[in-house]
């Protein structure tokens, strides 16, 4: 019996065009979507090395200080903070600066001058270089007048200390984009509803008349559920593989090195989106529209509140409103999927699926208390 | 078979079944003829253990029915009023599933799909979506489903419903060939031809309650109309239809639409008494008819209501 139910229920939902379309196409469409729209965003929060021009005229051919500080910062990588263009007089720095190819430049005289055409953040960073400089130069010059031993100490004087150590919780770079595709798989397993839903509308005589006809069968009531919606389940873990097989190797969002966990994310998720809708069907005698459109509503409530449409949201909720944060479903999917990503400790992602799973099963439970009925007052 | 007694089933204040009592015999095609609403299909709904019932005692081969007795359910055979498949499995496929919830061993399921495919007349639409079908196939996909596993009881819940007349009759058949197969057969419609055609006990139901139960000879034999005059009259004065009304054993007579309707007990000359009366007076008329009564002039002459197909 089991193989019968089993096998025609994957076969019935890899037919059934609304599951299709909702629980896989419209995912990886919007899949694609997101790919275009956040082409950009990471990139977009990034400071590029300035590009900052010297004068090489006399005065700043002798001051090998200065020479030496703006080198250390300067070189052709993208870590480097400037990237110095040496000019051979004023003219051709005006023109440069005109047209924008370089960000400001440095004319020494008495002291370096900075030379802007526009204030932004870029001019700013040069010219709080340039201050520090010249508050530091200055203290050196003092102490040394005031005391010449002092000279020999100077190199540990003017190394900096550090107070606080540094610890990287993550070899992975932070980024805003994957945050947004997590939400959009999260999003995509609580579409898994639809098979929980539809699986016991047609389980239910006070439902469907396949319903009907099933309950009358002599077939063990909760053997029969079970069997369906580990068929809907499968057919569902399916679709999110394709989906995360997709974003991954298609769209190259990473989803870190832990690909068994990954794995375990998507089914657990899978098994609490079929569960949701089959609570949300088993519990009450509404028309299956109507149901479809509930489950609609608050999957996309809770992805919006996950961050699907605003990044930065589910971290609002998290400080405003945490136990609303932790109770979210697409929340926690999200979140157990970016854990897998960013950090290389377990903790909260174990959290995080503990979570889901707890949830799956208060829901399963809660549709076999309804689904336990066979006879009914009306039909 | 199956026993019900003194059966009470409410909708909030509807009495949808009131003091039903039903008994049937093995090998039987049982039918349950009414208007809609009379309750026979809350009255098979009860007996399959779908419905709450208030009141009553249901036995089902001897054993009181229940929802949790798969043993019983085992021997029971269920074609739904509405058409229960799924519309993403082939024809076979839903035979497959339905009759898989009972048998277990895939070879005898195997025999059996194939036996139910072909009792159907669909070995042409194996492969069909029911969506490809039309509503006689579609209905016959519908009795598939719920008699492959060759069941023992058959509830057939008005299962030519919008059916073409060539799927009718297949139908009608194959509930023949299952009841000469060794099935009782519960059949309930509210197309009385039907019922007359092909069951052998018949209970006329109303209101939740048997009016009348029997063969169709016995439910005849229990009213007083023998016979029903039909003709074609034009210009009837009420003096003439006095006169018509006053023969011996003629107890309805009714004029409307240029028909003149009578009816009169069994035995007598009733039709040529009639015709005289009309030619003396010089009344024109013709297709005069007179016909046995049916099971709707049973049911009028009981309720007073005619039961409309």
């Amino acid at each position: 019996m089991f193989w019968n139910i089993y096998k025609k229920r994957i076969l019935i939902s890899l037919r059934d065009k609304d599951i299709l379309i909702w629980a896989w196409l419209f995912p990886l469409m919007l899949a694609t979507l997101f790919h275009f729209a956040f082409a950009n965003l990471d990139a977009s929060g990034t400071l590029k090395t300035i590009q900052l021009g010297v004068i090489d005229n006399a005065a700043y051919q002798q001051d090998l200080n200065f020479q030496n500080v703006l080198e250390s910062v300067s070189g052709e990588s993208e870590d480097s903070l400037f990237k110095l263009w040496s000019l051979k007089n004023q003219e051709e720095a005006d023109d440069l600066l005109e047209n924008g190819e370089i960000d400001g430049y440095v004319i020494y005289e008495d002291m370096p001058l900075l030379m802007i055409s526009t204030n932004g953040l870029r001019q700013t960073i040069i010219k709080g270089f340039l201050d520090r400089y010249l508050q530091t130069k200055d203290s050196v010059l003092r102490l040394i007048e005031e005391n010449p031993e002092a000279y020999l100490i100077l190199p540990e004087l003017l190394t900096p200390l550090n107070y606080t150590e540094r610890i990287l919780l993550s070899n992975s770079t932070q980024t805003k984009t994957v945050g947004y595709f997590y939400a959009l798989l999260a999003m995509a397993c609580l579409y898994g509803g639809f098979q929980g839903l539809t699986v016991i509308s047609q389980m239910q005589a006070n439902l469907s008349a396949v319903g009907a006809r099933v309950t009358v069968s002599s077939a063990g009531r909760f053997r029969l559920v079970a069997y369906d919606l580990l068929g809907g389940l499968t057919t569902h873990f399916l679709q999110i593989l394709t989906l995360v097989a997709y974003i991954n190797f298609a769209l190259g969002i990473s989803f870190g090195s832990q690909l068994w966990f990954v794995l375990f994310t998507c089914l657990i998720s899978s098994l609490l989106g079929i569960s949701f809708g089959a609570m949300i069907s088993a519990t009450s005698k509404l028309k299956e529209q109507v149901k479809i459109a509930i489950l609609i509503v608050i999957s996309n409530i809770c992805c919006f509140l996950a961050g699907l449409m605003i990044g930065d949201i589910n971290y609002v909720v998290m400080q405003k409103a945490p136990v609303v944060a932790w109770l979210n479903p697409a929340a926690r999917i999200s979140d157990a999927f970016y854990c897998l990503y960013y950090y290389d400790n377990y903790e909260r992602f174990f959290l995080n699926i503990g979570i889901i799973f707890s949830m799956a099963i208060a829901m399963l439970v809660i549709t076999a208390f309804f689904v336990r009925r066979q006879e009914y007052e009306s039909l | 078979m199956i026993k019900v007694d003194s059966l009470v089933k409410r909708y909030g204040d509807l009495l949808a079944l009131d003091h039903f009592n039903l008994e049937i015999h093995k090998g039987e095609i049982f039918g349950l003829l009414g208007p809609n609403g009379s309750g026979k299909t809350t009255a098979i709904n009860c007996m399959l253990s779908l419905l709450k019932y208030s009141k009553g005692e249901i036995h089902l081969f001897g054993e009181p029915m229940r929802c949790d007795n798969y043993s019983l359910k085992k021997r029971i055979g269920v074609v739904t009023q509405n058409v229960a498949v799924f519309n993403e499995l082939t024809v076979v496929e839903n035979i497959e599933y339905f009759c898989g919830l009972y048998v277990f061993n895939r070879a005898r399921l195997k025999t059996l799909v194939d036996d139910a495919i072909a009792f159907s007349g669909l070995e042409d639409y194996r492969k069909f979506l029911p969506k490809k079908l039309s509503g006689g196939l579609l209905r016959r996909l519908n009795i598939a489903c719920g008699i492959a596993h060759q069941p023992e009881l058959i509830f057939l819940d008005e299962p030519t419903v919008a059916v073409d007349p060539q799927s009718r009759n297949h139908i009608l058949e194959g509930i023949r060939k299952l009841n000469a197969n060794g099935a009782t057969v519960v059949y309930t419609s509210h197309y009385m031809e039907e019922v007359e055609q092909l069951c052998t006990r018949i209970m006329i139901m109303d209101k939740g309650k048997a009016v009348a139960t029997g063969t169709k000879e016995e439910l005849k034999a229990m009213i007083r109309t023998g016979e029903k005059l039909t003709a074609e009259v034009y210009s009837l004065s009420e003096p003439i239809l006095n006169e018509i009304r006053n023969l011996n054993g003629l107890f309805h007579a009714v004029y409307e639409n240029d028909l003149l309707t009578a009816r009169h007990a069994a035995g007598g000359n009733h039709l040529a008494l009639v015709l005289d009366i009309l030619q003396r007076n010089n009344v024109a008329f013709r297709r005069v008819t007179s016909e046995p009564p049916t099971l709707n002039d049973v049911f009028l002459e009981i309720t007073g209501k005619e039961l409309k197909d």
